[in-house]
């Protein structure tokens, strides 16, 4: 358990899928930046550490960031870890303020790629795309979690309507988002028309593209403005490259330490109020929920009909990326942290959970061949 | 075209990887040799229909494969093999394919 390390404030810079020519990466960020400092109450001149993670923000390095947002620092740190970016950051920031290498550190990760630049990151994500997948007109990572899709239906016995429960919750979150891109409620009809990306994928399986930003900021608890409570970190733990691209994808590095970050957290599955995950396909959301323990009987199609489709489930409160859109991985992954930041301290609004105290929040990503190769997740805490 | 797809097999433990690794995943041996794999079965297919950044975008099958020694590769389909066809593997430079066996 973090007990000198807290989340103490949250910010975002808005969200679009289609970006100005004047708008960047950069400006994203600082935009996310600037709001996260104002929710903490944190001067800039206060901030000694960064952690930023970007698929776009080369050539630029953290330290030009640091430079640009004119912040001298004494932690540094960039993380490559696409989807578990956010989550690995977090890690990494609590320990640097508990061991005293920083005070303030500031998380920030965002991406303004535009579509015709996801696309390109898309192909060259690392040699085996550039090489086996790319060539093979793959579609990115539509095209290979179209087949872990087929896989877990299979498996699993899930129809094409159980991922539309997902999509469907998700939306209906968002409407109470202003940042989401896509507020407009959504229904079953309109999710099993919607034209075919990668079969069985449909539009509303695929995470939209988006150009944002998202930040936290990590301090010692009592540097959490008045008023508010710090959120704390019970547990934290993550997973890289756990099976060597050998199994079906249907497990992610989760099912490697779930039993362990629950142990460590002192909690069971069934004590959480809510829960981010990292949702870049709806597939991967009941991987990840599964992994987790938080599907007691492994039964994901019941699961989807009955505690997502009713509503019982307070699931990416926020929209998800499904419907808020995905500012490039790393951000993404950040925006369930904040999300569940939001709800522990009860600044939610009308997507409030009632009493939330306690929330899991998970990341996942790097498509390296197969499936993805990195996981991370972490029980949050309202402190009292 | 090149018949089969090339793989590497520890030259240690006999394990056969595609893609190329630096040690062997089973024994950390750091030595592999060439071999190739000919045919394999079809676990999952999927059509790419959209492509984002690409307006005149023709529709393309890709698809999970297994070799019997049990290796997991994803292929692209030159014909409508589904789901339980064996298929024949070639390269068309570093991108594997398949057809169904004829």
């Amino acid at each position: 358990m973090h007990t000198n390390a807290a989340i103490i404030g949250v910010g975002q810079s808005a969200y679009t899928r289609r970006p100005q020519p004047e708008q960047s990466t950069h400006t994203f960020i600082r935009d996310a930046v600037v709001t996260a400092l104002k929710d903490a109450e944190i001067d800039a001149g206060d901030v000694d550490g960064m952690a930023v993670a970007s698929f776009s923000l080369a050539p630029d390095a953290g330290v030009d960031l640091a430079w640009k947002l004119g912040l001298s620092l004494r932690w540094l740190m960039q993380d490559t870890n696409g989807g578990s970016s956010a989550m690995n950051m977090l890690g990494h920031a609590l320990r640097g303020v508990e061991s005293g290498a920083a005070s303030v550190i500031l998380v920030v990760g965002g991406d303004a790629t535009g579509l015709g630049g996801y696309a390109k990151v898309a192909a060259n994500f690392n040699i085996v795309t550039q090489l086996h997948l790319a060539p093979l007109g793959h579609g990115g990572p539509n095209g290979v979690y179209a087949l872990v899709t087929s896989r877990q239906m299979k498996k699993y016995g899930l129809m094409k309507s159980d991922y539309g429960h997902l999509a469907i919750a998700q939306r209906a979150w968002a409407a109470h988002n202003p940042y989401a891109v896509y507020r407009t409620p959504l229904t079953m009809e309109e999710y099993l028309a919607a034209p075919l990306v990668a079969d069985p994928l449909s539009r509303y399986d695929c995470v939209p593209v988006v150009a944002g930003a998202q930040a936290i900021i990590v301090a010692h608890p009592d540097r959490c403005p008045r008023g508010r409570a710090p959120v704390r970190v019970r547990a934290h733990r993550a997973s890289f490259n756990y099976d060597n691209q050998e199994g079906d994808g249907l497990q992610t590095g989760i099912s490697t330490f779930a039993a362990e970050l629950w142990q460590a957290a002192g909690m069971r599955p069934h004590d959480i109020d809510l829960v981010s995950i990292y949702d870049d396909y709806p597939t991967m959301v009941l991987a990840q929920l599964n992994d987790l323990g938080l599907i007691g009987d492994g039964d994901l199609a019941r699961f989807a009909r009955r505690d997502i489709g009713e509503k019982r489930f307070p699931l990416n409160t926020w929209g998800g990326m499904l419907s808020a859109g995905q500012p490039g991985g790393p951000a993404g992954g950040l925006n369930g942290i904040s999300e569940a930041v939001l709800q522990l301290q009860h600044r939610a609004g009308a997507r409030q959970v009632k009493d939330a105290r306690l929330a899991v929040a998970t990341g996942y990503g790097m498509t390296m061949y197969r499936y993805g190769g990195t996981a991370a997740a972490a029980v949050l805490e309202q402190m009292e | 075209m090149n018949r089969g797809i090339g793989i590497w097999r520890c030259a240690q433990c006999r394990t056969g990887f595609f893609p190329q690794r630096l040690l062997c995943a089973r024994c950390h041996g750091e030595s592999f040799e060439p071999d190739r794999v000919h045919e394999a079965v079809v676990e999952e297919v999927s059509i790419i229909r959209h492509m984002l950044g690409q307006t005149d975008w023709q529709p393309r099958r890709i698809a999970s494969v297994r070799t019997a020694e049990g290796l997991s590769l994803t292929v692209g389909l030159t014909d409508d093999s589904a789901p339980g066809t064996v298929i024949e593997l070639f390269e068309q430079d570093t991108a594997p394919f398949g057809a169904a066996k004829k």
